[in-house]
């Protein structure tokens, strides 16, 4: 019989440049996780899924959920392996977790995923990201992760829809704003309007605050079927309630739009299905606002508004905290920064708190939560929906 | 003592910007042969039709290994592009152009500009393919360490 699951605990290592090594900040990420609900501890976890897309790269490391495993003092029995989908890894191990709970193949998981992307030289990062595209087609082309490529969907979207330069910085100066709420996030400095406008290019017409940085971190969530968590939490239950994760194309040649976002649109449909419900009954959104053009892009194509409208969306104040739907509550990438197999864990640990009511800066009566990744060249889409009810 | 110096002279493959192109280590080598002699090729499947690119060694669509290798457009028009002022990766000057290509309705490629001044390029331009050595590969086999030669391709404008 299938089981509801639901998110218990979750919680985050100091995320920024750190003076810190993944296996460091893995256990920062646990402590954190653990600390977030006393009542469930490492002897009651029997699963472990860890998400983290350059370990290899950056700290030489394969097999890496055993290590952590021992780290944490967690004894898996179920499951402990490693997951990679670049910016969704995290949110790729939730899914994984949630499908091995609802199935009765593991019972109470954590799923920890981060990064250490800063090395001795700092010309390494930016080199290694040539791996995370299709390197021997795109990656050879100069082609790193994401600035060029969000820069050629930028202009398009400028071009097809009329959306502007201010509409884009508009996002930024709301997740940095929202960024507040964040102690543990990259950036804690709000911005004003003319400082993003005026800020310097990185690809036009993206300028500095268009863009997440790079950043090291870790976190961790704990999910468990619906019968533990009723006795490993005394806070609301927080269920998952639908999922999807689509792939229509990898290499920049096949990329089937630029400006509508097809994968993300086959995402959102099957997870919008499987919770029943439509993108006007989300409450609270965490987006992946890699660059501030995704997020205007998303707000289209996750159906909270009509195509092309995306940037009337944030300049109307529609996904602002009092708006239509609050989206990046905690300050989302560009605010918390990018460390790719964290990032869908720390948009997890948002949305739990604004369901169970006990976010920094509350969405008030938030039942419905949802998140969502892209991943590589705008080549894959993920999307998650959370619930107070389990239907 | 800079570097590790155990890799001294060693060639690592991780560290590689460019693809492995000897028949050694890709079944579809063919398309760096062409490259070399001015022609940018694809594959086609005998069995269906499709073309795909990059080019594969199986169709995606009817998994028909009957493949054959079919000539591209090397001119196309250039529908958008941009230029690349930070963090261009090691391997590359700034700043690094990339450009929407129609290879004359054939596919969108998104390309790297080479041969072109910042400032220069314009949508709607005509560019063409630009074949250039990278370095070569040392590549150990039984008769000893051989020097692989590579190429690549970008475009450039056709002036």
């Amino acid at each position: 019989m299938e089981r509801n699951v639901c998110l218990i605990a979750g919680g985050m290592s100091e995320w920024g440049v750190r003076e810190a090594s993944l296996r460091d900040m893995f256990q920062e990420a646990g402590k954190a996780c653990f600390e977030d609900n006393p009542a469930v501890t490492n002897k009651d976890v029997d699963g472990l899924i860890v998400a983290s897309a350059y370990t290899e790269r950056c700290s030489f490391q394969t097999h890496l959920a055993p290590l952590v495993a021992e780290y944490l003092g967690i004894k898996p029995k179920s499951i402990c392996a490693r997951v990679e989908l670049l910016c969704a890894s995290g949110s790729s191990g939730i899914i994984l977790a949630y499908g091995l709970i609802k199935a009765g193949i593991a019972d109470v998981v954590m799923v920890a995923g981060g990064e250490k992307l800063y090395m001795p030289q700092k010309w390494e990062v930016f080199y290694s990201e040539l791996a995370s595209v299709d390197h021997d087609w795109d990656g050879a082309q100069g082609l790193g992760l994401p600035p060029p490529a969000f820069a050629m969907v930028a202009k398009q979207h400028m071009k097809l829809y009329g959306t502007t330069e201010e509409q884009l910085a508009l996002v930024s100066v709301k997740n940095r704003r929202n960024g507040l709420n964040n102690p543990r996030g990259h950036f804690r400095q709000p911005i004003d309007l003319q400082t993003a406008m005026t800020a310097r290019p990185i690809v036009p017409p993206l300028k500095l605050y268009d863009c997440c940085p790079v950043t090291d971190g870790c976190a961790a969530v704990i999910l468990a079927c619906e019968e533990k968590a009723k006795d490993l939490t005394d806070r609301p239950l927080v269920y998952i309630r639908g999922t999807g994760q689509a792939t229509l194309n990898n290499m920049s040649a096949n990329m089937p739009n630029w400006t509508t976002w097809e994968a993300l649109k086959v995402a959102a449909q099957k997870a919008y299905a499987d919770a029943g419900v439509k993108p006007g009954d989300i409450d609270v959104a965490q987006t992946h606002d890699c660059f501030t053009i995704s997020e205007i892009i998303e707000y289209e194509d996750l159906g909270f508004c009509e195509k092309g409208e995306g940037g009337l969306f944030i300049q109307e104040g529609k996904s602002d905290f009092g708006g239509q739907v609050p989206v990046n509550t905690d300050g989302g990438l560009l605010s918390c920064g990018h460390p790719f197999g964290g990032t869908g864990i720390r948009q997890a640990i948002e949305i739990m708190k604004q369901l169970q009511g006990r976010a920094v800066r509350q969405v008030e009566g938030a039942r419905i939560g949802l998140t969502h990744n892209l991943s590589g060249f705008i080549a894959a889409h993920t999307v998650i929906i959370y619930g107070r009810d389990k239907d | 003592m800079i570097g590790v110096p155990i890799l001294e002279g060693k060639y690592a493959a991780t560290m590689d910007l460019y693809p492995q192109q000897s028949k050694e280590f890709n079944r579809i080598y063919p398309f760096y042969e062409h490259l070399k002699q001015g022609r940018f090729t694809t594959t086609k499947c005998r069995a269906c039709g499709r073309k795909s690119f990059p080019p594969r060694v199986v169709c995606p669509n009817c998994l028909s290994e009957d493949l054959e290798w079919v000539d591209l457009p090397t001119r196309g028009k250039v529908l958008v592009f941009t230029e690349e002022v930070t963090g261009v990766p090691l391997g590359f000057e700034s700043p690094l152009i990339h450009a929407l290509v129609d290879l004359q309705g054939e596919m969108k490629l998104f390309v790297r500009i080479v041969n072109c001044q910042a400032g220069e390029l314009k949508e709607g331009d005509e560019v063409k393919l630009a074949v250039f050595p990278v370095a070569p590969v040392p590549q150990e086999g039984r008769g000893g360490v051989v020097m692989q030669e590579r190429v690549y391709y970008a475009f450039e404008p056709v002036k």
